[in-house]
C-alpha cells in the first residue's frame, strides 16, 4: 500500500476543562473518500479543523507525505494543500462571489512594488469554477450575503477547488442542498477522488456516506471508536457504532 | 494610461446616500447664505475648506479602522501629542524638514501602541483607546506644562501654506491621501482583508487571512494620517493649546457614520466621509455664524450620529437587507 497522504497521530484538543478530542490516530490517503461520522457533539468539526489548521492541538502530531507539520494557521494548512470547507461555510457576507472564492490567495500584479488586485482573471476563473459545478448563480459579483443555503455552500465549495488542494475536507457539505445539489456535490467527491486528490467527508446521512465513502470512520465523545472499509461493513453496523449499542464501542468504553 | 483608467474606475462613484449628503450640504449652504449676510462670502468658504484639512486626514484613517470592526476614540489627543512634538521641533528652531518627519513620526509610533493595546493585548478597541484616551490627555497636560505652545515659528507654514501649480499644499496632501487609501481599499487584497475582518474576524482568520497584520497595519495608518493631520494644524495655527483635538474623534467618527460606513464593521465609503466632513463643518460653521455659541457644536455632531444611526437601525429592519446596499 502507498504511504498515505496525511497521518494523524494521537491527537487530542482540549478546550479549557473539557476535553473535545482524545487519541485520535488516522490515517488519510490520496484517492480516497473518508466519511467521518458521529453524533452532534463527538468532535468531527474540531478534528478537521485541527487539519485545516484554525485550532492547534493540544496533543499528537501530523505527518504528511512521511513530513511532520505544525499548522500555525489555515494558511499554512492551505499552503500544504488543504482545502476546507467549514461547517460555517466561513464566507465574508459583506464580499462578492468572486472575491470570497479567492479570498487569502488573490490574483494580484505588482505595479511600483504595490500588490494590484487581477479582478478580471478571479472573476473570469470564478465564471468557469460557477459553470462547471453547474451552480445556479448569475452574478459573480452579487454580495455572499444575498445568496441562499445552498448557492453559499456552492461558493464555498468553488473555493475549495480552486485551491487545487491534495486533500478536500468538507464538513456537512450537503446539510443545506436539495436532491439535485446534494447529488452534484456527492458526484463531486467521487470526481475529486478519482483526479487522485484525498478526500474528507462529514456527515450525518448514513445511505450518502455509503454512496461515495471508501472508508467510514466513527468519531463519539471525542474519540475514534471504529473504523471500515465500506464495503465490509453495513447501515446497521454503522448506526450501531455511532450510538455505542455496538459491542466493539461498549468493550472500548468500558476499558477506558 | 489604460491601466491608470482600470485602476481609477469608480474613484469618485457615488451611490444614493452620498448624494443625499451632497444635497444636504447644499441645503445647508442655501439656508445659512439667507439666514447670514457674512455666510456667503469666499473668505467663508476659506474659513470651512481650512478647517476641514485634519478631520478630513483623520477621518480616512477612521473610516479604515470602523471598517475594520475597529475604532479609536483616542485620535484627537493622539493629534494633539503629534502637534506638540512638531512644537517642540519648531520652538528649537529645527529645520521644518525635521518637524515634517515627526508629525507621521509620532503618529505612526502612537498607532503602534494603540494596536499594541487592541490588537496584540486583545482589549476590545472601543475600551482599549478609551483607556489610552485617558492616558493621552494627561501626557498633553504634563508635556505642555499647563502652558500653550505659542508663537511658534513661522517656517512650517511656509512651506506647508504655499501652492503647488496653483494648487494648495493642503488640498494637494488630501487628494494623494484619499487616492492612496482608495486604492489600497478597493483594489489591493488589503482592502479585500479589512473589510472581511470587518465582517467577522473568525470567518476572515478561517479564510487565511492574516487578521493580526492587517489590523495592526491599520492603527497604524490611522496614526500616520493623524501625524500629518498635525502638521497641518500647527502650520496653520502656530500654537498648541491645551484642549488640542478634545472634540476631533467625536467629529471624525459621526462624518464617518454620516458616510455610509457601517459601525459594526464590513462596509465602508470614502466619499461618504468626505461628504460628512464637509457636511460637519459647513453645519458647524452656518450655526456659529447665524449666532449659535460653540459650545453647541458637540450637541449638533451627538445628535447627528444619534439620529443617523437611530435611522439605519429602522431601515435595517426593513426589507431589502443591508447586504444589497452594502456594495455600493
Ligand atoms: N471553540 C470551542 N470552544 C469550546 N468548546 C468547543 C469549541 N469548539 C467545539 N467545542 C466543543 O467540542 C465538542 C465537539 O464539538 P464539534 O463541533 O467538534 O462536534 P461535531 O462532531 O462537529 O458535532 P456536529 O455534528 O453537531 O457538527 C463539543 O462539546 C463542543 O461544544
Ligand atoms: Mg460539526
Amino acid at each position: 500500500m502507498t504511504e498515505p497522504f496525511l497521518v494523524a497521530r494521537n491527537i487530542a484538543k482540549r478546550f479549557g476543562a473539557l476535553t473535545a478530542l482524545a487519541n485520535v490516530d488516522l490515517e488519510i490517503r490520496s484517492g480516497e473518500v473518508l466519511a467521518l461520522l458521529g453524533d452532534n457533539g463527538a468532535g468531527k468539526s474540531t478534528f478537521i479543523k485541527i487539519l485545516a489548521g484554525a485550532h492547534p492541538p493540544s496533543d499528537g502530531e501530523l505527518v504528511i507525505e512521511g513530513n511532520p507539520v505544525a499548522f500555525h494557521s489555515p494558511k499554512d494548512a492551505a499552503a500544504s494543500g488543504i482545502a476546507t470547507i467549514f461547517q460555517e461555510l466561513a464566507l465574508s457576507e459583506n464580499l462578492s462571489i468572486a472575491e470570497n472564492v479567492f479570498l487569502g490567495r488573490e490574483l494580484k500584479r505588482s505595479i511600483l512594488g504595490i500588490p494590484f488586485l487581477k479582478r478580471k482573471e478571479m472573476r473570469q476563473r470564478v465564471d468557469g469554477l460557477l459553470k462547471e459545478l453547474d451552480a445556479h448563480i448569475s452574478d459573480p459579483e452579487a454580495p455572499v450575503g444575498s445568496l441562499s443555503g445552498g448557492q453559499r455552500q456552492a461558493v464555498a465549495i468553488c473555493r475549495a477547488l480552486n485551491l487545487n488542494a491534495r486533500l478536500v475536507i468538507m464538513d456537512e457539505p450537503t446539510a443545506a442542498l436539495a436532491v439535485a445539489e446534494t447529488r452534484k456535490v456527492l458526484a463531486l467527491t467521487r470526481r475529486l477522488a478519482a483526479r487522485g486528490c484525498a478526500v474528507v467527508l462529514i456527515s450525518h446521512n448514513i445511505s450518502e456516506v455509503f454512496e461515495v465513502a471508501d472508508r467510514i470512520v466513527v468519531f463519539r465523545r471525542g474519540r475514534k471508536v471504529a473504523e471500515r472499509l465500506a464495503a465490509e461493513t453495513h447501515h446497521e453496523e454503522v448506526v450501531s457504532l455511532i450510538t455505542g449499542a455496538h459491542p466493539d464501542v461498549r468493550a472500548l468504553e468500558k476499558t477506558n | 494610461m489604460n491601466v491608470v483608467r482600470q485602476l481609477g474606475n469608480g474613484v469618485f462613484s457615488m451611490n444614493g446616500r452620498e448624494w443625499s449628503l451632497l444635497v444636504a450640504c447644499l441645503v445647508a449652504i442655501v439656508i445659512f447664505s439667507v439666514a447670514s449676510p457674512h455666510y456667503a462670502t469666499s473668505g467663508n468658504a476659506a474659513t470651512v475648506l481650512r478647517n476641514s484639512v485634519e478631520l478630513l486626514l483623520i477621518g480616512l484613517g477612521m473610516t479604515l479602522l470602523l471598517a475594520m470592526g475597529g475604532i479609536d476614540v483616542s485620535i484627537g489627543i493622539v493629534m494633539g501629542l503629534a502637534a506638540i512634538a512638531i512644537g517642540r521641533v519648531l520652538g528649537a528652531g529645527g529645520n521644518p524638514l525635521l518637524a515634517l518627519i515627526a508629525g507621521p513620526l509620532v503618529g505612526a509610533l502612537l498607532g503602534c501602541v494603540t494596536a499594541t493595546v487592541v490588537v496584540i493585548g486583545r482589549v476590545p478597541a472601543i475600551v482599549g483607546t478609551l483607556g489610552l484616551l485617558g492616558v493621552y490627555r494627561t501626557a498633553v497636560f504634563v508635556l505642555l506644562g499647563g502652558q500653550w505652545l505659542s508663537g511658534l515659528p513661522s517656517s512650517l507654514t511656509e512651506v506647508l501654506a504655499t501652492s503647488v501649480l496653483g494648487v494648495p499644499v493642503p488640498a494637494l496632501a488630501i487628494t494623494i491621501a484619499y487616492l492612496a487609501v482608495w486604492l489600497a481599499l478597493r483594489r489591493t487584497p488589503y482592502g479585500l482583508h479589512l473589510l472581511a475582518i470587518g465582517n467577522s474576524e473568525e470567518k476572515a482568520r478561517l479564510s487565511g487571512i492574516p487578521v493580526i497584520k492587517i489590523r495592526f497595519m491599520t492603527f497604524v495608518v490611522s496614526g500616520v494620517l493623524t501625524g500629518i493631520a498635525a502638521m497641518f494644524y500647527v502650520a496653520t495655527y502656530r500654537n498648541v493649546e491645551m484642549t488640542i483635538g478634545s472634540t476631533l474623534a467625536l467629529d471624525a467618527i459621526a462624518a464617518v457614520i454620516l458616510g455610509g460606513t457601517s459601525i459594526l464593521g464590513g462596509r465602508c465609503s470614502l466619499i461618504g466621509t468626505v461628504l460628512g466632513v464637509l457636511l460637519l463643518r459647513i453645519l458647524q460653521n452656518g450655526l456659529l455664524l447665524i449666532g449659535v455659541p460653540s459650545l453647541w457644536q458637540p450637541v449638533v455632531t451627538g445628535v447627528l450620529i444619534i439620529g443617523v444611526l437611530g435611522f439605519e437601525a429602522v431601515c435595517n429592519r426593513l426589507p431589502l437587507g443591508r447586504f444589497q446596499r452594502a456594495r455600493a
